[in-house]
């Protein structure tokens, strides 16, 4: 099936005085990988309920290849949608279950077992058509929901969080499948999840959602590097975040001077035309730990707080002598890491890696708190239990 | 080496003679309950010795009820006049009874299982309200349902004539509760994905309600007509307030009727062993089609077979 081509044109959903979706206008182009990124209650999953049409859009466009599909009844729009907890027919057996939707497609008996078995094929499931669901394990029957959408070719399939419920290595390894999967098929995917692991490694491009709005579109990259405001720095990755304030805007190529307690830094990315109070936002992987009193451009005397040993890495928290607490890391090559608690270090920011975002106007803590543990925005969720 | 642990050990000796805790626990916390297990017994002989000897006088050769007289199936077929083979008013009691039953859960099965769902799909004040009203024949009394129909088809709807028609009409709605209530309580377990997964893979709203929600609801289904089937082998106060003739009498009215007249025989008790195996096999025949039925779900067990046809 060609097609594939998805715009999102304002479209908002309420439910009651809680708004889920406002406004959002996305494009999403023929055969991508899309992500849509967000903690629960953002509103993601409701958008992808809507294009499913499992939920009428309280008002805008859901333009499918042009046509505007947002009354239409989830059967007739030729989306698929793979499912959080899979929804397969437990009565049915894997081939059963993968041929129930292409009785209403007017696919031709003879083809239909042949479709079957390479659907299955494609999941690495051959074999196994004469199971039922719950003699596989978690990890086969998401490619048997998987198999079960493809095989009617949609022009866009939609993916709920569909690792969601599979411990971590299954999902690593499921998630270089997937992405390799689309690119074999050439079907739109639209990739709901709250992993932002996931929506970096698989993704052509993603939207990261805050309450209902697309707080950054772009590619995984841009978003990762480039960060729009301190949300989005928060959410995707760890990210240290200092409250600054400007003591000279970077007008055209120059840096941008900022106040840091007692401390002078230099900013070169970000918004460097920025004025006031602004969020400074650093990658843990750019932030460099120097002996104590080393000189240099921002650098700023601080002290080990905590180690944190990880495998392949070494978490190391500072605290820095404005009273920032920042995370940095170093890679474990053998050699012990030369700190301990209380060591005190001199902490190198590099200017190219230290990032200006506009000040959203609360404290970063309270947005994680806010995004983390916001129950009652929590629609997504709770449409699902009651429904 | 060797000897250094050896003086470990005795040196570690002294240390059980340490002062024990001034209260000692008493008894062994981890002996048998003795008191519990006996009360257990004694609940299930008190409850089942008496139909046990009902069960086995029915087997009796002679008339007696107290004295046995050797093993004899006499009352069911053997004798010509008296067995309930031979006597015309038992074994019409029989037919009777299992007409009533089959019937009603015909009936009362498939209104139960609709009204289940479209309380699931109404989803307002009002079908909480209705919800509540399923409840009702649980907590009003059966006689005061059993009155108020009598006089409704004998007073208003006079087209229900008294006999097998305002009988199933009334055991349709004595038992209704019981398919709507275990079929609701799987629906709201269910929850709507399946049904959405349906749609999303082309089926409308009906096809998907007949292609996977009544599968998914089947367990549930049959464990109602189960229990709906039992309750009316067993149902004693409408059948007998809405019957009409001796013929459209079921067994437990004639049973009760012969045992308060004085008519005792062990013919009755063969009557009452066959309402008994019929109730017991019905509850056997459910018990297991419930477990196979619901076999392709992963997380139930015996356990929830049985807390599912209980309605839990």
């Amino acid at each position: 099936m060609s097609g594939g081509h998805v715009k999102l044109e304002s479209l908002t959903k309420r439910f009651g005085d809680v708004t889920a979706v406002n406004e959002i206008s996305v494009e999403i182009q023929a055969g991508e990988f899309f992500s849509v990124l967000g903690p629960s209650g953002c509103g993601k999953t409701t958008t992808l309920r809507m294009v499913a049409g499992f939920e009428p859009p309280t008002s805008g466009k859901i333009l499918l290849d042009g046509t505007d599909v947002g009354s239409w009844a989830p059967h007739r729009r030729n989306v698929n949608t793979v499912f959080q907890s899979y929804a397969l027919f437990p009565f049915l057996t894997v081939a059963e279950n993968v041929a129930f939707g292409m009785k209403y497609r007017s696919v031709p008996k003879s083809e239909r077992d042949s479709r079957v078995a390479e659907a299955l094929e494609m999941v690495q499931l051959s074999g196994y058509e004469n199971r039922r669901p719950n003699q596989l394990s978690g990890g086969q029957q998401q490619r048997v929901a998987l198999a079960r959408a493809l095989v009617l070719r949609p022009s866009v399939l939609l993916l709920d969080e569909p690792l969601g419920a599979l411990d971590a290595k299954l999902r690593r390894t499921l998630q270089v499948e997937l992405g390799a999967l689309q690119k074999q098929v050439g079907i739109t995917f639209l990739y709901v999840t709250h992993d932002q692991e996931e929506a970096l490694t698989m993704s052509d491009r993603l939207a990261v959602m805050n309450h209902g709005r697309v707080a950054q579109l772009g590619t995984p990259e841009e978003v990762y590097n480039e960060p729009a405001d301190a949300y989005v720095a928060d959410f995707l990755g760890v990210s240290n975040l200092m409250d600054a304030r400007v003591e000279k805007s970077g007008n055209g190529q120059g840096p941008c001077r900022l106040r840091l307690g007692d401390f002078t830094l230099e900013a070169q990315a970000g918004q460097l035309d920025a004025t006031g109070d602004v969020k400074l936002a650093i990658r843990p992987e750019r932030i460099h730990l120097r002996p104590y009193e080393s000189s240099g451009v921002n650098c700023v005397p601080g002290m080990v707080e905590r180690l944190v040993f990880l495998g392949s890495t070494t978490h190391i928290y500072v605290r820095l002598a404005t009273g920032s607490a920042l995370q940095t890391l170093v890679r474990n090559e053998g050699e012990a890491v030369p700190y301990t608690q209380g060591t005190p270090v001199s902490v190198d920011l590099p200017p190219d890696a230290l990032r200006v975002l506009p000040d959203p106007g609360v404290s970063v803590t309270e947005i994680h708190d806010e995004t983390l543990g916001d129950q009652p925005l929590d629609l997504t969720g709770s449409v699902q239990a009651t429904g | 080496m060797a000897s250094t642990v050896g003086e470990s050990v005795t040196t570690s000796a002294p240390s059980q003679a340490e002062p024990v805790p001034s209260r000692r626990p008493r008894g062994n916390p981890w002996r048998r309950p003795y008191a519990m297990e006996g009360f257990t017994w004694l609940y299930i002989v008190w409850s089942i010795v008496p139909i046990a000897i009902a069960v086995l006088f029915s087997f009796n050769k002679g008339a007696s009820q107290a004295t046995w007289q050797g093993f004899s199936t006499k009352w069911y077929v053997g004798n010509q006049v008296t067995s309930v083979l031979h006597n015309p008013s038992l074994h019409q009691a029989v037919i009777q009874t299992i007409v009533l039953a089959v019937l009603t859960t015909l009936i009362c099965v498939p209104i139960g299982v609709g009204f289940a769902i479209g309380i699931d799909r109404w989803r307002t004040r009002t079908a909480n309200g209705l919800n509540v009203v399923m409840i009702f024949s649980f907590v009003i009394p059966e006689l005061l349902l059993a009155v108020a129909l009598f006089l409704l088809v004998t007073q208003a709807l006079t087209f229900i004539k008294l006999g097998t028609p305002a009988e199933v009409a009334g055991l349709v709605v004595w038992n209704i509760s019981w398919p709507a209530i275990i079929v609701r309580a799987r629906l709201v377990s269910i929850g709507r994905t399946y049904e959405e997964a349906a749609c999303d893979l082309g089926a409308s709203r009906l096809g998907a309600i007949w292609r996977v929600l009544i599968p998914l609801l089947a367990p549930a289904i049959f464990a109602s007509a189960v229990l709906v089937f039992a309750s009316t082998v067993d149902d004693f106060v409408i059948v007998e307030q809405l019957s009409s003739t001796s013929n459209t009498q079921p067994m437990s009215v004639l049973i009760y009727s012969n045992v308060h007249a004085g008519l005792s025989g062990p013919a009755l008790n063969a009557l009452a062993t066959i309402m008994l195996v019929l109730s017991l096999v019905a509850a056997l025949i459910g018990y297991v089609g419930y477990r196979w039925m619901s076999r392709g779900e992963r997380t139930k067990g015996g356990a929830d077979a049985l807390t599912g046809i209980a309605g839990i």
